[in-house]
């Protein structure tokens, strides 16, 4: 139960590895979601940086985790998670929310990394690929004035624009009086992120015209919400809206 | 060493001493390379991109550097025949570079060394999946468009035995098949790319469609092209006229054919066509094939023939094969036998660097860390220095 969620956690907000509190394993307590792991075992360190270090330049605490992993259980890491250098932890987060039914293939080469054996090649098959083509046609079209403005890094564009999207504030269903209120609610950054990749995915899978492949209709929206415009702007706005409406039912959270 | 080799030194040796060998050429090459290697140690900064842009002066020394060829051109030289992949790169970057590379280096050292009065040679590019046959073979045709060679570009051979959605019964022999939409459209490439030729040329014999309609001796070659262009259902006939009359009048001397062909081993394999009482067609039964057999035999001199092997659209062929025996199978390599063949290879280090360099100047490796040594030693484990899968790579950094 909270193993996996401490996980997460870590993931995004860099702690320090090692800061984990005991699980509480009660006898007569089962837990929903466990992990294969029993307590003692520590997750992996992928960053090939920490262990480049020369001696001399470690502080204590480090050479102390360096000496205690030597002896320590260690998981085995994901898949998933190379040492390689382009890798980038939000891309492959949103490709596993893109994924259907364990098609990890088919998600990564709809978003970064193109199969090799594609009978069909002459059409970008792959969404930052999409981008990249378009802004360098925008590039070339362009004024030398202008070119300096136009962004040409699919990274920062997929960055900017799921920033972009995040809502501010969100609305949660509260139970008081045998009605559901939809109460205005500070969120947390994991849920801002999720919301703004969810709404992402929902609008192109359902708005998109029939013979539009995933890819040029991902790279249409993202180019939209990078420059703040779009249906996915206009989401997070119609929230925004309906929680200042609800303004007066903030005192229904108690936490 | 290949079967071809060994027959082929031994029949050279009867034709010709002092004709300059695939092995020959191979010493003075090291010699170069073992400078160059030098000289650019001492520059560390790999330089892409040379101004010699025409590919007769091409040497050693432009080895490894991007040549770039006007756009314009593009249009005529190469209405079919690019890489798809290819033609997406000149569309962004908007121009269009190539690298100059040792086969194409060695096979521009054989066309210019060519004794016109000596039968065709035939050169064939082999080699693993994504490593530039194509590109190696557009940089000849360049080269030979350049020198006013007529080019008889056929751009893929796979094409013409599958998927075809209208086969009809040929009107000249009963026992063979047209196509007459590939055909008509390869007519309508080969106009736009060999234009003043069409005006020059003239058919030596007479030619009747059908009942009404006929070509007579003396006429233009660029009747007949028009007649199969608008005329569908003659088209393959008209293919079959333009390669016997070339054919035939090379040899006079007005002019030099090249005849440029990628994917030849559909020539020799299997077709995935079916009569409609579902017995396969052999390729042989294909008018467009057969005719395109006969024009690569040995049998004319005045001009060379390039040709290109590919696994990749190939039919009931492993995926691993790409030698020359593996995939023409007996048949083929009897039929192409004597030929030289050219090994296309991956990147080697100079290359590579300089591929990258090319596209670090046009900005096309966005992300941060591509810049860095430690990106660009991933890229170089990733693709395995194999150019098509370093292509695909860089298009999504």
């Amino acid at each position: 139960m909270a193993a996996p969620v401490m996980k997460t956690v870590r993931g995004w907000s860099d702690l320090a590895l090692g800061v984990r509190s005991a699980v509480l394993r009660l006898p007569g307590l089962s837990q929903v979601r466990w992990s294969r792991y029993s307590p003692e075992y520590r997750d992996p360190q992928i960053d090939k940086e920490y262990y480049r270090k020369p001696l001399a330049e470690q502080t204590e605490e480090q050479k102390f985790e360096l000496e205690l992993r030597k002896t320590q259980l260690i998981k085995a890491a994901p898949a998933t998670k190379t040492g390689s250098v382009f890798e980038d932890p939000l891309i492959s987060k949103f490709t596993n929310m893109m994924m259907k039914g364990g098609n990890k293939v088919l998600a990564r080469s709809l978003m970064t990394k193109e199969a090799w054996g594609v009978l069909v090649h002459w059409i970008p098959w792959q969404t930052l690929e999409a981008v990249k083509r378009k802004q360098f046609e925008k590039y070339h079209a362009a004024s030398p004035e202008e070119r300096a403005a136009i962004e040409r890094n699919p990274y920062t564009i997929f960055h900017q624009a799921l920033k972009n999207c995040e809502p501010v504030i969100g609305l949660v269903p509260i139970l008081k009086g045998g009605h559901f209120y939809q109460v205005p609610v500070p969120l947390s950054d994991r849920r801002r992120r999720f919301m703004a990749m969810k709404w992402m995915i929902t609008e192109c899978r359902e708005k998109k015209p029939r013979r539009m492949l995933m890819p040029e209709k991902l790279s249409q929206e993202l180019l939209e919400a990078f420059h703040n415009q779009g249906p996915v702007i206009r989401r997070k706005h119609d929230m925004h809206k309906m929680a200042e409406a609800n303004r007066a039912l903030a005192h229904y959270r108690w936490w | 060493m290949l079967k071809g080799m060994r027959r082929l030194i031994s029949k050279v040796h009867k034709l010709d001493p002092g004709h300059v060998l695939h092995m020959g050429t191979q010493a003075p090459q090291s010699l170069a390379a073992h400078l160059d290697s030098q000289v650019s140690g001492q520059s560390p900064r790999a330089i892409s991109r040379t101004s010699e842009n025409d590919p007769a002066k091409h040497e050693e020394q432009h080895e490894g550097q991007h040549y770039s060829l006007p756009l314009q051109d593009m249009k005529t030289i190469f209405p079919h025949g690019l890489p798809p992949r290819f033609v997406m790169q000149m569309k962004t970057f908007n121009e269009a570079c190539l690298m100059v590379r040792k086969p194409a280096l060695e096979l521009l050292h054989h066309l210019k060394n060519t004794n016109f009065d000596h039968p065709a040679v035939r050169y064939v590019l082999y080699g693993e999946k994504g490593t530039g046959k194509t590109l190696s073979l557009c940089h000849i045709i360049h080269f030979c468009a350049k020198q006013d060679w007529l080019i008889l570009h056929i751009p893929d051979g796979h094409l013409w035995v599958k998927n075809c959605q209208d086969l009809l019964q040929s009107t000249y022999n009963k026992q063979r098949f047209d196509q007459p939409l590939e055909a008509s459209v390869w007519l309508k490439n080969f106009k736009t790319a060999n234009e003043r030729f069409l005006s020059q040329i003239k058919i030596q014999e007479k030619y009747v469609w059908n009942k009404r309609e006929s070509v007579e001796k003396g006429s233009l070659l660029g009747e007949v092209v028009e007649q199969g262009i608008t005329r569908v259902r003659n088209a393959t006939d008209a293919v079959g006229i333009v390669l016997k009359e070339l054919k035939r009048q090379s040899s006079l001397g007005i002019f030099r054919l090249l005849v440029a062909v990628d994917g030849v081993n559909a020539l020799w394999g299997r077709t995935t066509l079916k009569r409609e009482d579902k017995s396969p067609i052999a390729p042989e039964e294909l008018a467009l094939i057969y005719n395109l057999r006969k024009m690569v035999k040995n049998d004319w001199h005045g001009g060379a023939i390039v040709l290109t092997l590919s696994q990749t659209g190939s039919l009931f062929k492993p995926r691993r094969a790409c030698l020359p025996q593996e995939l023409l199978g007996k048949e083929g390599f009897d039929a192409l036998d004597p030929f030289i063949p050219i090994l296309v290879s991956n990147y080697n280090p100079k290359e590579f660097e300089s591929c990258i360099q090319y596209y670090l100047e046009n900005s096309w490796l966005q992300h941060e860390k591509a810049h860095t040594e430690e990106g660009k030693k991933e890229l170089l484990f990733l693709s395995n220095a194999n150019p098509g899968q370093l292509e695909r790579l860089c298009a999504y950094l």
